[in-house]
C-alpha cells in the first residue's frame, strides 16, 4: 500500500494530562448500544424498527428521509430496548440491547489467508457504508457523486488520540481488504500527516494535497473503520470495532478499551471517574465533563451515554465552574496559554523539560466573550491557505458569496477547534462554521 | 486565596428587576475582580488561559517602563532648564506629580464614556481603553492643560470608538485620534519650544527647550547627541523619548505574541529605507542625518512598538502588515524631512496608514480568491 507523507509546521499540541496507557480492556461484552442520528451531519432520520423488534447487526434501524438508500445499521444483534427522542420530539437514539453475543474463536478472528478476490461489493446498501463520509459538509457519502478521491488519515492528532498504528494491530488484513473495497469506488489515499495538531486532520490532509474546489467533493473514512469495511468485504460480517482511547486529566486510568461503536459507556465511566472530591478544591465536589472525541470537537455526553458514530476516543476533563480571584493578573505558573502571557509561558523556555510544570485544564472559559480584536493569532495553528479570521466574519454576516470566495468548501468546523481554543475573545467559532455550512449544504440539496 | 466571601458578595448584589438595565457597569467590576465561572458549551470544551482583559493588562505592563522613565525625565528636564541641583528621586516625584493628574483625568474622563456607553448598548465594557487611556497622557507635551486633555479624550472616545460601534470596530488608532485632536485644535499648546519643559511652579512661564526634531526643522543639527536620544534623556513628549525604555517594552509585547513582529520590524525597515534614501539624495541638512537618528527622535519608537500594532486598526493579514509597516515608517521619515510643518511625522503617517489598512487588506484577501479562483478553473 502506497502511503503518502505530508508535513505541517503551524498548529499546536495541548499538553494535555492523561494520556491512553498501551493496555486494552475488552469491552464488547457491553450490553447496551446506540444508534445516534445526531451525530451524523444532515442525516434525517425516519424509523425502519420499533421498539421490541429482534434486529441483527447490520439490519438498518434508520433511513434518512432526503436519500433513503442512506442508513444507518444497527452494530449488534439484539432487540430494540428504546427510542429516545427530546424536543420536539426529535429522534436522539435508537437504543438496542445486544443478545446472546456469538463468541468467536481465535480461529474465527484470524483473518483468511488470501484477500478472496470476489469482495463483496460496496454500496449503499452495504451496513458499513455510514463510514465513509463526504466534504464539503460532513455529510454520509453520497453515492451519485464522484468523488476526487477518498482519504484515510493514518495518525490522529487531536489532543490524548489513539495512536492508530496500535489500534490496528492484528487488523492489517482486514485493512488492506477494506482499502481494496475502497479502490473500487475512487482512488484511495492513505496519509499520514506529521506535524502538531491539526496535521492529522483530514481537512489538513486534503487542503496540503488536492484542495476541494467549489462542486467537487472527497471521501474519507476513519483508519479503524476501513478494517470494519474490510471486514465486511471479505466475510460478510459487520462487526464495528473500534480501540478507543479513554482518558483526559479527571480520568482515573487511562488506557484504551476495545469496543462496539454506539457501546454504553456506564461501565467505562465507573471505572475512570474519580472521587468526587479534589484535594485543590477542598471540599467541593467536582463535576466531570465527559467528552465523547477529542476535547477540541467531540460531544458531551452523560455518564451512562453512548460513544458517539464515528468518534475513537472518550476524554474526561474537570468541568471548570469556579470563580478565579483576579485570574487575569495573576502570573498564572499553572496554567496554559498558546501566547505566553502567564508564567507559565516564560517556564516552557526553560531547558530542563519540555512543560516542567503541572498545567491545569478544566472546561472555564477563562474570560467574557469579546468582539475580535487582536489579529494573526489564528494563522499561527492553521495551515490551510485560507484567512480565517476574514472566513469567520463572513460566516458571522452570513455572506455566503464571500465565504465561497474565502474557501469555506475546504473546511469543517474541526478545523476551527484550535483557533476557538487560543481565541482571546471567546467566541464559539465551531458552531458559527456548522451554521454557515449547513446553510450552504441546504441550500445545494434544494 | 479563598475569596469566597467576595464572590458571594457579588453573587448576591447582581443587579435584577429594576436594577437589570445596570448589567454591564455590574459585569465589568464582577469580571475585574474575578475571571467568570462560565464553563464551554461545545467545540472545544477546554480554552486556552488567555482572555481580553489578560491581553490588554501586558500592553499596559510594557508601557511601565516607557511610563517610568517619562517621569522622571520630566523631572529632569526642568532641572536641567533651570540650573537646579535635583536628585534622582526629587526629579522622579516632580514628574510623577506632573504625570497622575494626567493619567487620573484620561482613565477618569475615558472610563466614564466607555461605562455609559456600554450600559446604553446593553454591552460588555470592553477592556481596550485601559492601554488607550494610559497612552494618551504618554504622547503628548507635560505642559498640556488637563482641560485639552479631557476634551482630546473624550473627542478620541466618542469619534474616534464609539461612533463606529466600541473597541474593535474602530479604523483610527484612539489615542492617535486624541493627539490628532489635539494637534490641530491647539497647536500653540502642543508643538514648538515652550510646550516640551514642564515648569517649576505650576503654571507661571514656559521654558524654552527645543526638541530635536524641532531644530531640525529649524534648520539646525540637533544638539542632542544620539547616546542622549537612545537613552531618552531629552526634550519630547512625556513618555516617549527613551528608546531603551521603549524597547523594554518591545520585548515583552514580541514574547508574549501581544504586538505583531511583522509590523514593528516593518515600520523600521521602511524608516531606514526612507533614510538611506534622503541620505543618498542628501539636499539639506534633515537629509544628511545619519538614517537611525529618525528611530531615536520624536515619537518614531514609540509609535512603532505601541501605536502600529494595535491590532484593531493595523492590517490584520501578514502580508497586509509588512506592507502597513513599511509604509508607516516611510511615510514617517518622509513627512519629517520634506514637511517642517508638522515636525512629528509618526501620528499623521500611522493615522493615514490606519485609514489604508482595511485597503491593504482587501488587495491581499483578493489575492488569495483569485488563486481559489485559478485553481477552479484549471
Amino acid at each position: 500500500m502506497n502511503t503518502e507523507t505530508i508535513k505541517i509546521k503551524k498548529g499546536l499540541d495541548i499538553p494535555l494530562g492523561g494520556c491512553a496507557e498501551r493496555y486494552v480492556v475488552d469491552a464488547r461484552s457491553i450490553d447496551r448500544y446506540a444508534v445516534k442520528p445526531t451525530d451524523v451531519v444532515g442525516f434525517v432520520p425516519r424509523l425502519l424498527v420499533a421498539e421490541g423488534d429482534s434486529v441483527s447487526a447490520g439490519q438498518p434501524l434508520l433511513a434518512d428521509k432526503n436519500d433513503p438508500r442512506l442508513t444507518l445499521p444497527s452494530p449488534v444483534d439484539g432487540v430494540v430496548e428504546a427510542i429516545v427522542r427530546g424536543e420536539k420530539r426529535r429522534l436522539l437514539e435508537v437504543v438496542v440491547k445486544s443478545g446472546k453475543r456469538k463468541v468467536e474463536s481465535e480461529a474465527a478472528q484470524a483473518a483468511p489467508d488470501t484477500l478472496s478476490s470476489s469482495h463483496l461489493p460496496l454500496s449503499t446498501s452495504a451496513p458499513v457504508w455510514w463510514m465513509l463520509r463526504e466534504r464539503p459538509f460532513g455529510t454520509i457519502a453520497n453515492p451519485d457523486h464522484q468523488p476526487k478521491g477518498i482519504y484515510v488519515s493514518l495518525r490522529d492528532t487531536n489532543p490524548l488520540a489513539p495512536d492508530l498504528q496500535y489500534a490496528l494491530r492484528g487488523r492489517e488484513h482486514d485493512f488492506e481488504a477494506g482499502v481494496a473495497a475502497l479502490q473500487a469506488l475512487a482512488p484511495v489515499r492513505l496519509v499520514r500527516a506529521e506535524g502538531p495538531h491539526p496535521a492529522g486532520n483530514i481537512g489538513t490532509i486534503v487542503a496540503a494535497l488536492d484542495p476541494i474546489n467549489k462542486g467537487e467533493c472527497i471521501w474519507h473514512v476513519g483508519a479503524q473503520d476501513v478494517a470494519t469495511i474490510g471486514r465486511w468485504a471479505t466475510t460478510g460480517e459487520y462487526r464495528p470495532e473500534r480501540l478507543v482511547a479513554v482518558g483526559g486529566p479527571a480520568a482515573k486510568a487511562p488506557h484504551y478499551y476495545r469496543l462496539t461503536v454506539g457501546a454504553c459507556l456506564k461501565r467505562i465511566t465507573d471505572a475512570q471517574l474519580m472521587d468526587s472530591n479534589y484535594p485543590h478544591l477542598g471540599s467541593a465536589p467536582a463535576a466531570t465533563r465527559i467528552i465523547s472525541g477529542s476535547v477540541l470537537s467531540g460531544t458531551r455526553v452523560e455518564a451512562d451515554g453512548f460513544l458517539g458514530m464515528y468518534d475513537q476516543q472518550l476524554t474526561l476533563v474537570e468541568e471548570g465552574d469556579q470563580y478565579d480571584f483576579m485570574g487575569w493578573l495573576m502570573p498564572g505558573l499553572q496554567k496554559f496559554s498558546f501566547s505566553k502571557t502567564f508564567l507559565s509561558g516564560f517556564a516552557r523556555l526553560l531547558p530542563t523539560t519540555h512543560y516542567p510544570l503541572p498545567t491545569q485544564f478544566n472546561t472555564n472559559m477563562h474570560g467574557s466573550v469579546r468582539p475580535f480584536l487582536f489579529t494573526g493569532q489564528f494563522e499561527r495553528v492553521f495551515p490551510f491557505d485560507i484567512y480565517p479570521l476574514q472566513l469567520i466574519k463572513a460566516c458571522i454576516v452570513g455572506d455566503v458569496e464571500l465565504q465561497e470566495k474565502l474557501g469555506i468548501y475546504e473546511v469543517e468546523p474541526e478545523d476551527f477547534a484550535l483557533c476557538e481554543f487560543i481565541d482571546p475573545s471567546k467566541t464559539d467559532i465551531q458552531p458559527i462554521i456548522r451554521e454557515a455550512l449547513e446553510v450552504l449544504r441546504k441550500e445545494a440539496i434544494a | 486565596m479563598n475569596m469566597k466571601w467576595l464572590s458571594d458578595w457579588f453573587e448576591k448584589i447582581e443587579p435584577k428587576g429594576k436594577w437589570a438595565w445596570l448589567g454591564s457597569t455590574y459585569e465589568a467590576f464582577h469580571t475585574f475582580a474575578f475571571t467568570p465561572k462560565t464553563v464551554t458549551r461545545s467545540g472545544a470544551h477546554i480554552r486556552d488561559a488567555v482572555d481580553m482583559k489578560r491581553s490588554i493588562i501586558i500592553v499596559v505592563i510594557a508601557l511601565i517602563p516607557a511610563l517610568l522613565f517619562g517621569m522622571w525625565n520630566i523631572g529632569y528636564q526642568t532641572n536641567l532648564a533651570a540650573g537646579t541641583d535635583w536628585g534622582f528621586w526629587h526629579c522622579f516625584w516632580f514628574g510623577l506629580l506632573r504625570m497622575l493628574p494626567m493619567i487620573v483625568v484620561s482613565y477618569v474622563v475615558g472610563l466614564f464614556i466607555e461605562f455609559a456607553f456600554a450600559q446604553v448598548r446593553h454591552h460588555e465594557v470592553n477592556e481596550g481603553f485601559l492601554a488607550t487611556g494610559l497612552l494618551i497622557p504618554m504622547i503628548v507635551p507635560v505642559t498640556t492643560p488637563l482641560w485639552q486633555l479631557a476634551l482630546a479624550v473624550a473627542f478620541a472616545v466618542i469619534i474616534g470608538k464609539e461612533v463606529f460601534g466600541g473597541s474593535g470596530m474602530n479604523f483610527l488608532n484612539p489615542a492617535l485620534v486624541a493627539r490628532a485632536f489635539l494637534f490641530f485644535s491647539y497647536p500653540t499648546h502642543m508643538s514648538g519650544d515652550k510646550v516640551w519643559i514642564a515648569n517649576d511652579l505650576w503654571g507661571s512661564d514656559a521654558i524654552a527647550g527645543a526638541t530635536p526634531m524641532g531644530e531640525l526643522a529649524a534648520g539646525m543639527h540637533p544638539t542632542a547627541s544620539a547616546l542622549d536620544m537612545l537613552l531618552g534623556t531629552i526634550p519630547g513628549s512625556t513618555c516617549e523619548t527613551s528608546v531603551i525604555a521603549i524597547a523594554l517594552g518591545a520585548i515583552l509585547l514580541l514574547f508574549t505574541g501581544i504586538a505583531s513582529w511583522r509590523i514593528m520590524l516593518s515600520v523600521f525597515l521602511g524608516g531606514g529605507l526612507m533614510g538611506l534614501l534622503f541620505n543618498a539624495i542628501g539636499y539639506n541638512e534633515y537629509m544628511q542625518l545619519p538614517f537611525y537618528y529618525h528611530f531615536l527622535m520624536g515619537g518614531f519608537a514609540f509609535g512603532a512598538v505601541f501605536m502600529a500594532t494595535d491590532p484593531v486598526t493595523a492590517a490584520q493579514t501578514n502580508t497586509g502588515k509588512w506592507i502597513y509597516g513599511l509604509l508607516i515608517g516611510a511615510f514617517a521619515v518622509l513627512l519629517r524631512v520634506c514637511n517642517p510643518a508638522y515636525p512629528e511625522g509618526m501620528m499623521l503617517s500611522i493615522l493615514f496608514m490606519n485609514c489604508m489598512a482595511p485597503l491593504i487588506d482587501h488587495c491581499v484577501v483578493a489575492r488569495n480568491i483569485k488563486m481559489r479562483e485559478r485553481r477552479l478553473a484549471k
